[in-house]
Order: C-alpha cells, then structure tokens, then sequence
C-alpha cells in the first residue's frame, strides 16, 4: 500500500511538472526578442527560390542591420495563411503577391500604400519595369507591391527525338502548324511516345499563348467579357484539339498522374510548353542536361505574330504590421537594381527591372535565351478579381474536350458562358 | 488430429504472410525507389525493379537538405506536449463522466460527442487565428495548441473508468478519502494502461497531423517532420528517390517507438474494452 | 426524499465533477465548440472578403445545397468510400484479429508489419501509393502487364482510394479488436472444443458475439471518419485529374469552397449538411446496437 502511495505521488507530481512545462515552454518564448531589434517575418511559396533570396536578404540584413526571418510554405497552404492573417489583421510584414488575388487584397486595404514612398524614392522609378506588372498592383492609382520578377513562355523539346525522327529542331520561324506537324512525325502508334503535352490546366503555359498569337482573348480589357467565344480563340483552341483527337497527346489520365515536366524528363513526350519559372526542375535532371533544350514558342499562320503570356509576382507588405517603415526598406531594397540583378545572376528567376534578365539567360545551360527573346512580344496574363473561380470552372469544363464528350467550340462557348456570369458577380 | 492441426497452421501463416506482404509492397517499393537513380525511377522499358546500383546519394542530399535532428526535436516536443496535456485532462474529465453523478454532465458530455463529428478543417483558420493573435506562430505552444484537450481521449478514459467495480470507491469513502484523493490515489493508478493507449493514439494523431504544423510553424528552425515532407513533394518536384528516401527517414523513429511500447498498448485499450 | 436542494454529497460531487471536467470543458470550448457555432452561423450568410460584409441570406445557401448537382454527387462519393472502406477494413482485421490472438510463431512480427501503416507519415503513403499505382511507371501495371488508370479513371478511383483507406487502417482496428479479444476468457474457447466446435464455428459464435462491443466501437468511429474523408484524397488526387469530380468527397468540397473559393458561408454549410447527416447515422447505429451488439 505505501507502495502505491508513493507511485501516485510520483504519478502527481509529474502530471503537475507536465502542466509547468507547457507554461513555461510558453514564457520563453515571449522573452526571445528584445525591443530594439527588427525581424522582418517574410513568406513565400518556392522553395526552389529559398538559397538565393536568402542571400539578397542576407545583403539587406548586412547593410540596415534589419533583421529578416524567410518561411516557405507550399502553395495551397500559403493562401490559407494570407487569408487567415488577412482576417485576424496578422500578416507577415513581408510577402509575395500573385495577380489571381492582389485585386482583394488591394481593394480591402490589406497591402502596405506605397504609393508615396514610391514617389518620394530615389531607388524605385516606375519606369523601369514593365507598366502591366505595376497594373496587377496597381487599385484606384495607388501602388501596393514591388515587381519582383517576371516570367515568359518558350517551347521546350527534346534534341535526340528530333533527331531520331530526322526533324529540323523547332527555330523561331515555327508556325502552331509547323508544330502539328512534328507532333504527328514525333507519336509512335504504340504509346511509348507523344510528340505534345498539355494539360487542361496548362493555360499560361499553354492555349493562352495559342489564343492570343490567334488574335483572340481570354478576357476583355474591361474584365468584363470572356473570349473563349471569340472565333479567332476557338480556332486557336481547335489546334489543341487536333492535338487531342489524333492522339498526339498522352491521355489526361497520363498527364494528370504524372506532371508533364516528369513526362518530357523521362522521354515520354517529346514537346511541350513551359513557363520560366519550370527551369529548376529541367536543371535537376540529367536526363534533360542532355537530351532537352528550349525554343521561342511558335507564330500563327494567320496574324503571324508571336505572343508569350507574361506574369510576374509582386513584394507587398502587410498594411495593419508592426514595422511597415522596415518593412518598405525592404521592398525598396528586393525592387532596387543591385538586388534584381543578383536575383537574375543566381538562377532564381528572371527579374523584373528592365534590362537586368540578361544575366539571368547565362545562368544556366539551356538556351535561355529563348525565355528573353519572348519578351519582345508579351501578354500580361488574364485575370480579374475572382481569377481563381472562373479559371479553375473553364478547367473543369475543358476536361470534357480532353476526354473527348464534347467538341472544342461547344467547350469555348460553354467556357464563355460560365466565365461571363462570374465576371457579372464581381 | 496433429497433422490436421499443423496443416492448420501452415494455412493460417500462409494467410498472414499474403496479407503481411500486401502491407509490405509499398514499403519495400519505398526503400528501392530510395536507392535509385531519378532516371531510373521513370524508366519504362524495360521496367526497373532492383536499383543497378544501391546508390545512397539520395539518403546523402536529404541529410542535408532537411535539418533532421531539428524536425525530429520538434515533433517530439509537440508529441510529447501533446501527451501530457491530452492524458491530464482526458483523465480528469474521463472520470467524472464516468463514476460521479451531477448537474450539467450530460450536456458536457454531448459536446465532447459533437466534437468528434465535425471535419477538423473548420477548426483551422479560428484556430490559426487565436495563435497569431497570442504573437505565438512558430513557436512549440502553437503545434501544441489544437492537441491540449481530446474528445476521443476523454471518450476512451470513460470507457475505462466505466469498467472499473463500484466497490473501490466504496471502501475509499470509508477510509474518509474525499473524491479527490479516491480518483488521485486509488482510481488513476488503476486505468494507467488506459493513459499509455491514449498516449500512444496521442502520439500517432499528432505525428500524422499535417495541415495544422504546416500554416502555424513555417519557419525551418520550428517545423515538423510531417510539414516537412509535405513541402518535399511541392509544386514541381520529380525527385522520387530523394522523396521516398526523406519519408523512411521520417518513419524509422514511429516504428521503433511502436515495436518498443507494442505491449503496453494493446493491453491499455484492452482495459478500456472498447465498448460504448 | 424529493427536496429540490443538494444534499451535501450532491453538492460534493457537483463540485468535484466540474473541477475535473472544466479543464476540458473549457478548451473544448475554446478550440472547438466556438469555431463549430461560427461556422453554423457563417451558413446562413453571404461571406464578404475576409470575413467583413457578411450578408444574411436566411436559407439561401441551404437550397443551393440541394440544388447543387456537385454536392450530390460528392455525397455519393462519399457513401461509395465508407461502403468499401468501413466493412472491408473491418472484416479483415477481425480475421486477423482471431488469428494473431492465438500463441503462435511470429505473433509479434505479424502484428508489428500490419500496424506499419498507421506509423508512416500521409504524405508518404499518399507519395508511395500514388508512385506504385501510376498507370505510366507504377510497380503494378508493369508488374502486371495491365494498362489501368487506377486513380484517374472516373469509374475506378473511388474505390482505389477506399482499398488505400483499409490498407492504411486494418492496424488500427485490427489492435482495438485485438485488445477486445483479450477481455474473452480462454475458458469459453475450451468449452467450445469439447463441444466439437471447429475454427470456423467458435469463431461464429463465440469471437464474434462477445466482440461485438468493440466491433460496435469500430464501426462508429470508424464511419464517422470515413465520412470526414480528405486528406487521402486531397493528397492522392491532383486537381487536372479527370476522376476528381468522381471521387472529391463532402470535405473536400467544403475545403474547396471555403479554403480555395473562399465562399465560407456556402463551405460552412456544406458542413452542417454533414454534420446532420453524421447525427442520424449514429444516432441509427446507436438505436440499432440493442439488436445485435451483446454486453456481458
């Protein structure tokens, strides 16, 4: 029995040091930052870009003594944060803003006003980089965000296939044509080769960039029309289903179990069309080092214009943060030319000032150049308010062009139909 | 008879073997896959099975990739926390559910029950919401926090208490323990495999706790090994070898806990007899 | 007898009790029972960006709840998940249960390799499941020799996704039906064999009535988590997949809503229909207990 009693006593007592420990784990927490200095918590959602902004902070913390704290958190779950932090006034001091949501970001005073400071700037003159990049964050003529970067579109193939099947490689005189054409040379009949993917999702890296060198649109300049209905952008879009219906695609089952980089890296396909952003991925993989290499994205027949849809991300700071005069520093700092062309020099992605994405198509050893040579004639990405609502509807009712229910035109107007009453409610 | 029963027993290991194997597949896939190179993870024809060579550059890259030592700190202290807050409280409540009669118990005791019955995503971003309000992101409290109390541990300590003879209570009155000291002295002790069940349930739910970790500790030095993973296989990874190479690495610890504590576990529930 | 007033022992263990239980009460409260009044709320209004401007639109949601074509077929989804999950994963566990319960070579083992899943992080079952199932480069259609889209074909998928449920959760029932086992006394298995009851009998009509209470257990908890269905699907299931719209169970359109859409009031009430549903399939299983679940 006295046994017992000391083992409940022990058992007591250790329940009571447990309740102590989640107390105090508590208390030292609060005590870790000292007044005087200024952490930066700053988020992002590739990881990919982690080293090398990690030193163009380490430059910054180097030259303000402003300390910085980088988190990366993937995709969806990035969103869930912003959201979440929007809602409870708690968002990182720092963070990237992307065009499917910086319009209710803006329109609800979220981001930090930088219009002013802007102005008052010596570093950051709005002209030096691309006035559509300003307009994704730009509401009622303020400025919200600093470009960060900017990304193209270019045609990746893979050499060894063309040469097997005795092709020219793709060059910059390409029509979509021209393009089938290979495509149907590049399929062998029993499936272990495809000469194109593109998944039902591929829009900015795929059937926009068909549908805008057409002369057609996804989206009015007003935002609010569609123009899937346009004939010039169904015609563009029955290209990709010629691509389809012969088979000169894998199956959307294939292409969505395994991403179409996977497929182009393991010599399942031999085209497809990426954005700038995928080129880690090919870096990665010695099978593409060897076999793989970029073009400029083919031409219309018809307009014979070459069109590559363009984005790119904005720095915004949070406007309800503790440090929002650190807090611009930074964004000055990450917008100002020093830091951008770092950023282009390191491989993380091509930057938005003007001029300074040369050093970035050096970087590696595909043809990059390509990328750069795309900017001469560019798109800025469609979106509006509620971007992610209607383009994630047009993917699901493309789906049934892919699979073959329905033809491509029913699926545009169909598309048009749907993307028109969400831009109606916005 | 003896040959019939050995017959038997051939046919019963035969079954078990099939259905270890089916458990096995994907494991032993895992590991292979670890050992190969990228190319040879996406070769076709012919189809690779063994690795050419049993290349360990994968383990290598991860080891340096991913902090382990920290994630592996991380998850523990959250698991840990979990447990003590989780068994303490789920005691506590269990009992009284249980054995003590009062006013108000029943209502209690059907929000327990509601609780259980709701997706756990409506709880996020409140949640998510109140730690960011406490300053207390990235911090071990905030991946402790959701776990403190259980509605399932509460509900499996009742269990056990419920099956524990009315008698003891009894003979405890006599000796003039007051409810207090009868449930710290004489009851506790007895549904003490209960409280290793729960800490072991405890431990898996929060090892398997992903979205949670994932939007309150995004920073690298307090992450956990489960957010950890899950940001591997991000947007455009094609790594297998690397990913299935972190996922063992992430596993081998549950399992050498599990195959340690195996006994006390399956004893604990046994006690709580699992009955409504 | 019958005085409205305590008696010192009412009172004693009045206190006593909500002592014992505030600690839970308050941060079931907290964490819990708050955020589940707010989402029942949320359902009857329009959401406005980040939570300002909500509007009421009294039932509004509700019928487009009803009307909405998805939303049934992700209940259907749903149903189609629990069937296959539930009864399957229970069934084999039982067997094994019985099995491993016997002292035998490899007990341990046997029960360590079959628990395995239950210790192994999501993310990695759903890497591994959906490598070894791809239908390009997975282990079993080269193996094989079949070309089947295992988790894209719209007929198939669910019931891909409902056979890695069981495979990831036979350890989980098969040890609370082990632990169940452990409360029949050897003695009624001996008397059986005396009486010329085989394996299979006894384990008819012994193993299964007297498991019956854990069995009941199992189900309960076991189909409310099969309702709840996300992060297997979530994880397994990419977005361009043509088998999403046939496979995307109630929570997943709920996450999708809420979380991607950021409809909250049309995600909230999506749970609330499955809240309710969840109350009267356990309030049925509760009521239907009596006629088969046997307590000693």
């Amino acid at each position: 029995m006295k046994f017992k009693k000391i083992f409940c006593g022990v058992l007591a007592a250790s329940m009571i040091m447990g309740l102590m420990g989640c107390g105090s784990e508590e208390a030292t927490i609060n005590t870790s930052s000292t007044p005087e200095e200024v952490t930066l918590s700053i988020n992002i959602w590739d990881t990919y870009q982690q080293p090398g902004l990690q030193q163009i902070l380490d430059d910054f913390t180097a030259k303000t003594g402003i300390k910085t704290e980088l988190s990366v958190i993937t995709w969806t779950e990035y969103w869930t944060i912003l959201e979440a932090g929007a809602q409870g006034g708690q968002l990182p001091d720092v963070f990237w803003m992307h065009s499917n949501e910086s319009q209710r970001y803006m329109e609800n005073d979220m981001l930090l006003d930088i219009t002013d400071k802007i102005a008052e700037s010596t570093i950051i003159d709005p002209e030096n980089y691309p006035e559509d990049i300003w307009g994704l964050y730009t509401s009622s003529d303020k400025y919200y965000a600093v470009p960060k970067d900017i990304d193209t579109i270019a045609l990746w193939y893979n050499k060894t296939m063309f040469d097997e099947a005795g092709l020219e490689y793709p060059n910059a005189d390409w029509t979509w044509d021209d393009m089938t054409e290979a495509a149907r040379k590049l399929t062998k009949p029993d499936g272990s080769q495809y000469g194109v993917a593109i998944r039902n999702d591929g829009g900015q890296m795929g059937y926009y960039n068909m549908i805008y060198s057409n002369g057609g649109y996804v989206i009015s300049e007003d935002k609010k029309k569609s123009g899937y209905d346009d004939p010039k952008s169904i015609e563009a879009m029955q290209i990709l289903e010629t691509w389809i219906n012969e088979g000169l695609m894998p199956s959307l089952s294939i292409m969505a179990e395994t991403n179409v980089e996977v497929l182009m890296q393991s010599a399942q396909i031999a085209m497809t069309i990426q954005g700038s952003w995928m080129l880690s991925s090919y870096e990665e993989s010695e099978y593409a080092l060897a076999n793989i290499d970029i073009a400029e994205l083919p031409m219309s027949k018809s307009t014979g214009e070459r069109v590559s849809m363009f984005n790119g991300l904005g720095w915004a700071a949070s406007a309800s943060g503790d440090h929002t005069e650190e807090a611009w520093q930074l964004l000055e700092y990450l917008g100002s030319k020093e830091a951008q062309e770092k950023q282009a020099e390191l491989g993380v992605t091509m930057s938005a000032y003007n001029g300074t994405s040369d050093k970035w198509a050096t970087s590696s050893s595909f043809n990059l150049q390509a990328y750069i040579n795309m900017m001469d004639n560019m798109i800025i990405n469609p979106y509006s308010r509620n971007t992610f609502i209607w383009d994630s509807e047009n993917n699901e009712i493309l789906k049934q062009a892919y699979l073959g229910e329905k033809s491509m035109e029913e699926v545009c107007k169909e598309m048009a139909a749907q993307q028109n009453k969400v831009l109606a409610d916005e | 008879m003896e040959k019939e029963k050995s017959k038997m027993s051939i046919f019963i290991h035969i079954i078990l073997i099939i259905v270890s194997l089916t458990m096995l597949i994907p494991f032993c896939w895992m590991i292979l896959t670890s050992f190969k190179t990228v190319s040879e993870t996406m070769q076709v024809d012919p189809f690779v099975i063994f690795p050419k060579e049993w290349k360990i550059d994968a383990f290598i890259t991860v080891m340096k990739e991913m902090n382990f030592l920290i994630l592996y700190k991380n998850t523990l202290l959250m698991i840990l926390f979990r447990i003590i807050c989780c068994v303490i409280t789920a005691t506590l409540a269990g009992y009284a559910f249980a054995r003590l009669n009062f006013k108000g118990k029943n209502f209690a005791f059907t929000l327990v029950l509601i609780q259980m019955m709701v997706p756990v995503q409506i709880f996020l971003i409140p949640q998510y919401l109140m730690i960011s309000k406490m300053g207390l992101l990235n911090t071990t409290f905030a991946l402790v926090f959701p776990g403190m109390v259980s509605a399932f541990g509460t509900f499996l300590l009742r269990q056990a208490y419920m099956s524990l003879p009315k008698d003891l209570e009894e003979a405890a009155k006599i000796d003039g323990c007051n409810i207090g000291q009868t449930f710290l002295f004489i009851m506790a002790p007895l549904t003490r495999s209960s409280m290793v069940a729960l800490g072991i349930f405890t431990a898996l739910f929060a090892f398997k706790d992903l979205m949670w970790p994932m939007i309150v500790n995004s920073n690298k030095d307090t992450m956990v090994l489960s957010s950890a993973l899950a940001k591997m296989q991000g947007q455009y990874v094609t790594d297998y070898p690397e990913l299935m190479a972190a996922s063992l690495i992430a596993t081998i610890p549950m399992i050498i806990i599990y195959v340690v504590f195996q006994k006390q576990f399956i004893q604990g529930i046994a006690t709580s007899g699992g009955k409504l | 007898m019958k005085s409205k007033k305590m008696s010192p022992q009412q009172k004693n263990e009045f206190m006593w009790g909500w002592i014992f239980i505030l600690p839970t009460l308050i941060g079931l409260v907290i964490l819990n029972i708050i955020p589940i009044f707010q989402t029942i709320y949320q359902s009857f209004f329009k959401t406005g960006d980040f939570g300002r401007g909500n509007k009421f639109v009294g039932l509004d949601n509700y019928m487009k709840v009803f009307a909405d074509e998805e939303v049934w077929q992700s209940l259907i989804n749903t149903f189609k998940y629990a069937i296959v999950e539930v009864p399957v994963s229970i069934c084999i566990a039982l067997v094994l249960a019985a099995l491993l319960n016997r002292k035998m070579k490899g007990r341990t083992i046997y029960r360590t390799i079959i628990f395995l899943p239950m210790v192994t992080a999501p993310a990695a079952i759903a890497m591994v499941w959906r490598w070894v199932l791809n239908s390009k480069f997975g282990l079993i259609n080269n193996i094989f020799g079949v070309d089947v889209q295992w988790l894209s074909d719209p007929k198939i998928a669910v019931y891909t996704l409902a056979l890695i449920g069981v495979w990831s959760i036979i350890g989980y029932n098969m040890i609370l039906f082990l632990a169940g086992l452990q409360e029949i006394p050897a003695d009624y298995y001996e008397a059986a064999t005396i009486d010329g009851a085989t394996g299979m009998k006894s384990f008819f009509y012994i193993t299964i009535p007297l498991l019956s209470p854990s069995i009941f257990f199992v189900c309960i908890t076991r189909i409310i988590s099969a309702l709840q269905v996300f992060d297997l699907i979530f994880m397994v299931m990419d977005k361009t997949n043509p088998a999403l719209s046939k496979t995307q169970s109630l929570v997943y359109l709920f996450y999708d809503y809420s979380f991607a859409q950021k409809n909250l009031g049309y995600g909230a009430t999506i749970v609330v229909v499955l809240l309710i549903l969840t109350l009267i399939i356990t309030a049925i299983q509760m009521y239907a207990q009596k006629k088969w679940v046997f307590y000693n």
